[in-house]
């Protein structure tokens, strides 16, 4: 235990210190106006990499997630609109078709034993083509204003994706900490075939943590349209690269078996806040990519680094 | 016994059997480019016309000198998914250099060794970090893509000089794309079999501890396959550069992941260890083909990204299989 | 010990070797010494310290103390290379090759012919290779055959024409015929003797006493970690060179049975698994040991895995308490009572970066679970408990397995599975790689589960502790059993005479 919270201490001193230094740059930063918007917008982000944590724990990789979001999202459309089911059941199907997706890269990873990286690249790329054929670049709007509600409304003045992702991170947490499923999880990080010789179900433990990610996906997905109000096909291009760098930036090992929620919790809030200055100080978009890919690198050498240094 | 029916696996063949049990891969892909042109040509002529050729082969032609370079990552047992943003980054510096009034050999020169160091820097990275290639070429590729869009703001470059653009010149009615890339798969070619470099490539990759014991050294040799792969993607880049009357400081959609799947369809097995340029090539003129194809059998293009995944899926479908029962 | 090892005319000579792993001595004052032309067999049951002396003169381990010397000259090897540059091969029993590489070039790999311009002679490389190969009897094999589609004996040769390639005036052999059948033996004695012939000293490591009664001019004795003789092969008999390996008195190691055997607690029948299980019955009971004796690859591991539902049954049946069951996963196996600790404990058996606790939780979640959570008090209980009920030193059930000795972490795999409370427990090598005092604890503490009325499988490849241990004894070769002892006829010679001949059952 005292290991893992070294890392995690760290980095909530790393976080606050951030969190100061942007308060001081800039006085709209620290308005709770602000930083409920901030939380607004990191949720998709923060969703997937719930699910993304595990994925990294079993020493596993999904780079399909970003087009899982923007698959779902034409999907919703598509239902709606062209099929024309009511909304309600649009959502239920597009987010089924998402999760599905998810179960289809845990099956060939975990029947075909493909590597998870390949085996996800080529769904990053079928998944995104299925979006773009389906869609064929064409964005539906028009969705009843009851739908915006999820993206954009308060609960108690709390958005609403907010109250969802704390919900969800407490759960992802408590089952990563405390259940069969994560010491399972862990397990299978740390050393798959002893996991295995222990009666550990290790092919459905990676099934259902690849569905997740699917679920989570999309769900993030019904969000995000509920938030930008259409969909289009190029929507989430780029998101797993937020995803994996929260998650590895917590404490997260990338050969597997160590990590933890709260670490990715905290390695998104350093994120978020990252994006929030930087856009606060006038850069723009692309040059906070810039900025996430070097911190992704250098939080990998670091944790490499200090890997080494413990004997790892 | 199936010692004995196994021994009998090791004898001698045919050389003709034994060079189809080889190079395969690369076979199929050459049947299949075949084929396509037989069945399009024939439900629309037009497509075999000079023009569409030119389009297919000079069009493409630096998608396949990209990926030669990936497939040396990947035979080394590596990947690189920010191979498209660099080539971006290629086109625009160079072009950018040649319309500020450098010399034309400064415009060339100077992206082609800005890539082959930086990929080296990933490759020290990779090898003597331990830190897994698809991670840092992950944050490379943000760096770069962010880094070009915001140094460019995505202006267009136009008014290159004549003397700058290579993929515009013909020799003998063919542009010179389809030399560079036949020229450089044949070099690569000769290289990666007739080397010691070369072939401690496929050692590494194929089993690096054994490399080790067989007294090579396993991180020098990463680290010069990216500077290779750097070598290549900065060639592709000054081809890409200087296809069009403009340069676009975009990164081109879907480019990585069709350089990698080119080498993975061409026969590269994405575990390491196997593969040849000549079938990376073979499979880029594919793509290119296939590209062409949907257009001309009225096909939407938007489905060419599901095309090459499924592509990238049933041939590592394909290959797990084939390992499973021969080991 | 007397040195009675140098000769001038030495193609290598090791003196007083020594060298240990985190604390535990391996080897210790050890002496050898090949002459060219000679086969030297080195003989030892297992952790005896054969492999790491193997492993210090092929230059993957340095020794703590001790002096080697090549044809007279003082070296000290820092890599593989070294020991290479001085003439010095080895054919590994897990062959390094390279799978997606054609025969030749794996016998040429970094040290490939070149032509004048620098590049690769593939004409050359070929030839040479199918020189090297013919001259080891190999006139079938393909030169230009990818080494994946190569069985086993085949891939040995490509090992070992790799060796001749590097000039090697030293080859060593590391239980070369583990994984032949009877007709590539002979062939591999055939290339022992013309390697000889050759002037190439070899160093034979096996078990198999009819080969080393065939091959070898002299044998040396390791027992553990220490050098126990060398003689001249005319010098010894079987007898003789068992009682050097054994040495010591059996009852003082080994516990004896305490009261009668139970009921039948699991039965094999006809249980085959492709063609590496053939055709397995037997049964056994509460309260005893049944041993599983034979030479590395005979299918003992097999047989287990099969069991423990790793490798489920292709035909046969077993039954658990006369009852009929189907065994798909070892979680199946588990929760029907059955444990399984493992051959590769590193591997199979622990995960080295967690903790005793979590490692002794790992094959018990649901036991230590209350509910939907893991109960960290009963995970702590559960360590704790294990950790005092067999004596395992650490600082608390919070330490790191990776830092416990071989001893202590063996013992928290056993923890790990008796916290399942299973009904029968298969040991596979339960006391390789452990140290004298550990080994004796663990012996107990198998013998005292078996008068608690366990049924205990215990896989060996050390006779004298299949000897001491088991009440009966099964001998198995090519996956099946070919030898049974009852009670009262397990004895050094017949069990030994048993192991040692390969026997070879007809296909």
């Amino acid at each position: 235990m005292s290991r893992l919270l070294k890392h995690e201490s760290i980095l909530a001193i790393l976080t606050v210190l951030a969190l100061a230094i942007l308060a001081m740059q800039s006085d709209k930063f620290f308005t709770t106006d602000n930083l409920l918007n901030q939380g607004r917008l990191m949720s998709e982000v923060g969703l997937v990499a719930l699910a993304m944590t595990f994925v990294i724990v079993t020493g596993g990789i999904d780079l399909s997630v970003g087009s899982i979001l923007g698959l779902t999202a034409i999907l919703l459309g598509v239902f709606w609109k062209n099929v024309g089911l009511p909304l309600p059941v649009a959502i239920g199907l597009a987010v089924a078709c998402g999760s599905l997706a998810g179960f289809v890269n845990g099956l060939i990873i975990t029947r075909f034993r493909v590597p998870p990286l390949i085996a996800t690249l080529a769904t990053l790329a079928l998944y995104r083509g299925l979006a773009e054929g389906i869609s064929e670049a064409r964005s539906v709007r028009g969705y009843p204003e009851w739908f915006f509600f999820l993206g954009q409304g308060d609960i108690l003045g709390i958005p609403v994706q907010l109250c969802l992702l704390v919900i969800a991170a407490i759960t992802a947490g408590v089952i990563l900490a405390r259940t069969p499923f994560g010491r399972a999880t862990y397990a299978i990080g740390a050393n798959e075939t002893a996991a295995h010789f222990s009666g550990i179900r290790v092919n459905a433990t990676k099934l259902w943590i690849y569905t997740a990610a699917g679920f989570l996906a999309s769900i993030a997905a019904v969000i995000f349209v509920s938030r930008v109000t259409t969909t289009r096909s190029d929507m989430g291009t780029g998101l797993e690269l937020d995803v994996i760098t929260g998650v590895v930036l917590g404490g997260t090992s990338i050969f597997g078996g160590k990590g933890t929620i709260i670490g990715t919790a905290l390695g998104l809030i350093l994120i978020q806040a990252l994006k929030n200055g930087l856009s606060l100080s006038g850069v723009k978009g692309d040059g906070t990519i810039v900025v996430i890919g070097v911190v992704l690198i250098v939080a990998i050498l670091a944790s490499a680094i200090f890997d080494r240094n413990k004997g790892g | 016994m199936t010692d004995v029916v196994m021994s009998s696996r090791g004898l001698q063949r045919s050389s003709l059997r034994r060079f189809v049990g080889n190079y395969g891969q690369e076979l199929v892909v050459l049947l299949t480019i075949v084929l396509l042109f037989v069945v399009v040509g024939s439900y629309n002529p037009r497509f075999l016309s000079e023009t569409n050729m030119n389009s297919i082969f000079s069009g493409n032609a630096y998608i396949a000198v990209a990926a030669i370079g990936m497939s040396l990552v990947i035979i080394s047992g590596h990947i690189d998914v920010s191979v498209g943003s660099m080539i971006g980054v290629i086109a625009t510096m160079a072009g950018t250099l040649a319309v500020s009034g450098y010399p034309v050999w400064v415009a060339w020169l100077v992206p082609v060794v800005f890539s082959v160091v930086v990929n080296a820097s990933v490759g020290a990275l990779v090898a003597y970090m331990r830190i897994p290639s698809i991670v840092v070429t992950l944050g490379m590729l943000s760096v770069l893509k962010g880094g070009l869009i915001s140094a460019t703001g995505g202006a267009w470059i136009t008014d290159m000089p004549p003397a700058f653009m290579i993929s515009q010149w013909r020799i003998f009615g063919i542009g010179t794309p389809v030399y560079f890339m036949v020229v450089l798969t044949l070099l690569a070619a000769l290289y990666m079999r007739f080397s010691g470099f070369g072939r401690s490539i496929y050692a590494v990759g194929g089993n690096m501890e054994a490399a080790r014991a067989a007294g090579l050294n396993p991180e020098r040799t990463v680290v010069g396959v990216f500077a290779l792969h750097g070598l290549f993607a900065g060639l592709a880049g000054l081809l890409f550069a200087t296809q069009l009357q403009v340069i676009q400081s975009t990164v081109p959609p879907n480019l990585e992941l069709t350089v990698i799947t080119a080498s993975v369809i061409g026969g590269v097995s994405i575990l390491g260890g196997t593969g040849t340029v000549i079938g990376s090539t073979f499979a880029a003129i594919l793509f290119a083909t296939i590209g062409s194809a949907l257009i001309f059998l009225n096909v939407s293009a938007y489905w060419l990204r599901s095309v090459l995944g499924l592509m990238i899926l049933a041939t590592v479908l394909v290959d797990m299989i084939r390992r499973r029962r021969s080991t | 010990m007397p040195n009675q090892v140098q000769h001038a005319n030495a193609a290598i000579a090791l003196a007083g070797i020594s060298k240990s792993f985190t604390g535990l001595k391996v080897l210790s004052d050890v002496s050898f010494d090949l002459r060219a032309g000679e086969v030297h067999a080195l003989l030892g049951e297992n952790g005896a310290g054969k492999s790491t002396l193997i492993k210090i003169m092929s230059g993957l381990h340095q020794p703590d103390e001790g002096m080697i010397k090549v044809a007279g000259h003082a070296v000290t090897f820092t890599t593989p290379r070294a020991a290479h540059h001085h003439g010095i091969a080895t054919v590994h029993q897990e062959l390094l090759l390279f799978p997606e590489l054609t025969v030749a070039e794996n016998v040429f790999l970094g040290q490939a012919p070149r032509t004048s311009i620098g590049s690769i002679d593939w004409a050359t490389m070929r030839r040479r290779a199918r020189e090297l190969l013919d001259s080891l009897d190999s006139f079938d094999l393909d030169i230009d055959i990818r080494v994946a589609a190569l069985s086993v004996a085949n891939r040995q040769r490509v090992e070992i024409a790799r060796a001749l390639a590097q000039d090697a005036k030293v080859v060593i052999m590391d239980e070369p015929t583990a994984a032949l059948a009877e007709a590539d033996v002979q062939k591999l004695m055939g290339i022992v003797r013309s390697l000889k012939a050759r002037g190439v000293g070899i160093i034979y490591v096996s078990h198999k006493l009819p080969e080393i009664f065939a091959l070898a001019d002299r044998v040396t004795v390791l027992r553990d970690g220490q050098h126990v003789g060398t003689k001249d092969i005319a010098e010894v008999t079987e007898a003789s060179l068992v009682s050097m390996m054994v040495g010591r008195p059996l009852d003082r190691l080994y516990p004896k049975k305490i009261g009668e055997s139970g009921e039948v607690a699991l039965e094999l029948r006809n249980i085959s698994y492709r063609n590496v299980v053939r055709d397995v019955s037997f049964a056994l009971r509460r309260g005893e040991i049944l041993g599983i004796a034979g030479l590395v690859g005979s299918g003992r591991t097999e047989t287990a895995l099969t069991i423990f539902g790793i490798t489920p049954k292709t035909s046969g049946e077993i039954f658990l308490d006369g009852k009929p069951v189907e065994i798909g996963s070892p979680e199946a196996a588990r929760d029907l009572g059955i444990a399984y600790v493992p051959e590769d404990r590193g591997q199979q058996g622990l995960v080295k970066s967690q903790s005793i606790a979590e490692n002794i939780a790992l094959a018990n979640l649901k036991r230590v679970s209350s509910g939907w959570f893991v109960d960290a008090a009963k995970v702590l209980a559960e360590a704790k408990a294990a950790i005092t009920r067999f004596g395992v030193k650490a600082r608390g059930p919070e330490q790191v397995v990776r830092e416990l000795s071989g001893g202590n972490q063996q013992k928290v795999v056993l923890g790990k599975w008796l916290a399942a409370t299973p009904k029968i427990l298969i040991v596979d090598e339960p006391t390789r790689g452990i140290d004298v005092g550990a080994k004796a604890e663990i012996h107990l503490l198998l013998r005292k589960l078996a008068g608690e009325g366990m049924a205990i499988l215990m896989i060996s490849s050390e006779l004298p502790e299949v000897l001491g241990m088991s009440d009966r004894v099964l001998v198995m070769n090519g996956g099946r059993i070919i030898s049974t002892f009852a009670e009262g006829e397990v004895t050094a010679e017949a069990v030994g005479h048993a192991m040692t001949h390969t026997a070879q059952v007809a296909a």
